[in-house]
């Protein structure tokens, strides 16, 4: 008996779902009318959403079930409807690992990726690559290298993917498909342009003068595609790194010049790349800095994330080089969003100056005592951070007759025994395993350094939680 | 400072959406970070929980960067390592949540999302291909994906009406 889409779970309520009740064996024994001719598309297609959908749902399928499943899926290949032939892709990459015997559709899949209907060329494509092995790929290398280079951006870009997919299985017959992304990485397209460079730099990694050859055409050539740019700064970073060039080398200068370009992707990628150079001086650093300031001000989340993170790790060597951003940093201390605000504060821990600090310390038990009880987590790390804030401030500024404010958080934070923190020895420093890594890392840097005492240390507390 | 990571085209970690109680509406993970379905589903649970309260987009969360977004009563994350331009997985995001608001008619919500998940895995496996980002046009995606939606007869008649009429005028 077919079973459809039972109308009562449709209407039942915005509560339902309506793959909620799918029993596996009830969706393969529905399969069976694939093998029915004519085929139904519409109904093919619910039962081929139902399989994959369980199989999302992290439901065991069976060798011999899938393989079942699979076979049955095979005969709607004889069906025209699009939306099928797809979803049928789909289900060869889901069940490739699953099933046995999944080349028989090769033939099936190479008459595809060659035939008239675009829409199924990068589909099949892929569907292809995933099923094949060495032997089969130098069959079909001529359609790959003919894909490859096709005018359509989709088939080409499907080809490119696959083929870097496939480098790891078979790099000496991919090898010899150079010269097709070399043209490849000559499209307008910006994804095929992305594709093509970095099966490129995939292919010629291991050697060096390859590399830096390919780096100095495209940087020249000028790219549109911000994908591409971002992965070139990043070869570039590399070979820097690798041959320890210095700053006046065309690749840095390249970078460089990255940060200056329209697409934000690519600026942050810049900066973050100079940042991240072991050897910068901060005058080097300083236009990256500028960058990163005025990211700081963004209405995007990610961007002033991004940014100050970044500015984070600029503060760890060269804390001078971040003080200019000191200002935007404190405004990003009531950041709705809990990382950037943290963030924030243990960056300018780092660059804030005594009295800077000061005020610092005011801001964030005022902006404490508003955050609502809702925002545990937020809440455990801040006051992590404030803990870490007072526990800096004494360690650092005890000559300056600074009050130690140590008590009066601990009062606080022993209020709130709902936060997960557990005590560490006498000196009153809670830690709550919640704060990132990152953050407590570099607030316990900073008190070990100015503590002699090994007692006192916060690195045993925090290795065995974290 | 960190070392430099090593230059790929594999910038995805995962793609999640997550209905309102935090459960799995859709879950493609491109590597082997969370191998098991059980290590998966912690991990959905952890960041569902902290970050379904606030509005913020972005987090690093179990060391990973987690970029979100949400709507109504859906969830949906996109995952990259912590060394991965953030920016970019925020292409992803914005793609995948676009292309999915033009198929759906701008009704990006669960129930018209599980009447319409064939459109849903097909629009994922045109955005990203085990963890390369395929594609970050939304338009193109839409494209590509090529739905045509089912129609009952009399339907079928008005839609040609239609059609002819827009190809009248185009």
């Amino acid at each position: 008996m077919i079973k459809k889409f039972d109308k009562k779970d449709e209407e039942s309520g915005s509560g339902s779902n309506p793959f909620q009740h799918l029993e596996k064996s009830a969706v393969l024994q529905e399969a069976r009318i694939f093998n029915e001719t004519p085929i139904n598309p519409r109904r093919c297609l619910h039962i081929l959403t139902k399989i994959i959908y369980l199989l999302n749902q992290g439901e065991h399928f069976g060798t011999t079930e899938a393989t079942e499943a699979f076979f049955a899926m095979t005969r709607l290949f004889q069906s025209n409807d699009q939306t099928l032939r797809r979803m049928c892709y789909l289900t060869i990459k889901e069940m490739a690992n699953i099933s046995e015997d999944v080349i028989i559709v090769t033939s099936s899949l190479t008459k595809d990726m060659t035939g008239k209907e675009d829409v199924y060329r990068g589909p099949a494509i892929r569907a292809l690559c995933r099923i094949t092995d060495t032997t089969m790929l130098q069959a079909i290398e001529r359609y790959m290298k003919q894909a490859i280079v096709d005018k359509v951006p989709s088939v080409s870009s499907s080809a490119l993917v696959s083929s870097l997919h496939m480098v790891k299985m078979s790099y000496d017959v991919v090898k010899r498909w150079v010269n097709e992304a070399q043209e490849a990485a000559s499209s307008d397209n910006i994804m095929v342009q992305y594709h093509a460079l970095g099966l490129l730099y995939h292919l010629r990694k291991n050697d060096r003068l390859a590399v830096s050859k390919m780096l100095n055409k495209f940087t020249k050539s000028g790219l549109k595609s911000p994908f591409a740019y971002c992965m070139l700064i990043r070869i570039a970073s590399k070979l820097l790194e690798e041959t320890e060039g210095g700053h006046d080398s065309p690749l840095f200068d390249f970078i460089e010049s990255c940060l200056r370009n329209k697409n934000e992707m690519v600026v942050y990628e810049a900066a973050s790349a100079i940042v991240h150079m072991p050897t910068c001086s901060a005058r080097e650093l300083a236009p990256a800095v500028s960058v990163l300031q005025l990211f700081c001000s963004s209405p995007k989340a990610a961007l002033r994330y991004a940014a100050v993170r970044t500015l984070n790790k600029v503060a760890m060597k060269h804390p001078s080089a971040v003080t200019a951003c000191n200002l935007d940093l404190e405004n990003l201390i009531t950041d709705s969003n809990r990382s950037i605000a943290t963030l924030a504060i243990t960056t300018l821990l780092k660059t804030g100056s005594e009295s800077s600090v000061d005020r610092l310390m005011k801001q964030i038990s005022s902006f404490v005592s508003e955050i609502s009880d809702e925002f545990k987590v937020g809440r455990a790390n801040i006051w992590c951070v404030c803990v870490c804030v007072c526990v800096c401030v004494c360690s650092g500024g005890g000559g300056s007759g600074h009050q130690l404010p140590l008590p009066e958080v601990s009062q606080e934070a022993q209020r709130h025994d709902e936060l997960p923190v557990q005590h560490a020895p006498s000196d009153g420093v809670f830690l709550s395993s919640d704060v990132s890594v990152d953050h407590l890392w570099l607030c316990a840097d900073r008190w070990d350094n100015h503590t002699a005492s090994s007692s006192m240390s916060l690195r045993p507390t925090l290795s065995p939680s974290l | 400072m960190d070392s430099q990571t090593e230059p790929s085209l594999y910038t995805v970690k995962a793609v999640l959406i997550l209905d309102n109680d935090g459960d799995r509406l859709y879950a493609k993970y491109y590597d082997d970070t969370y191998p098991t379905v059980k290590e998966q589903k912690a991990f959905e649970k952890n960041i569902f929980n902290k970050t379904h309260r606030t509005d913020s987009e972005i987090a690093l969360l179990e060391g990973l960067t987690v970029v979100y977004k949400s709507n109504i009563d859906l969830f949906f994350y996109v995952i990259g390592s912590s060394h991965e331009n953030e920016l970019m997985l925020m292409a992803v995001l914005n793609c995948l949540f676009d292309s999915l608001s033009q198929m759906l008619r701008k009704n990006v919500e669960r129930r018209a999302l599980l009447e319409n998940m064939e459109g849903l895995f097909l629009a994922v496996d045109e955005i990203v291909d085990g963890g390369v980002i395929l594609e970050s046009d939304p338009q193109q995606v839409v494209h590509r994906v090529a739905l045509r939606t089912f129609l009952f007869p009399s339907q079928v008649l008005q839609s040609a009406k239609e059609q002819i009429k827009w190809s009248l005028l185009r």
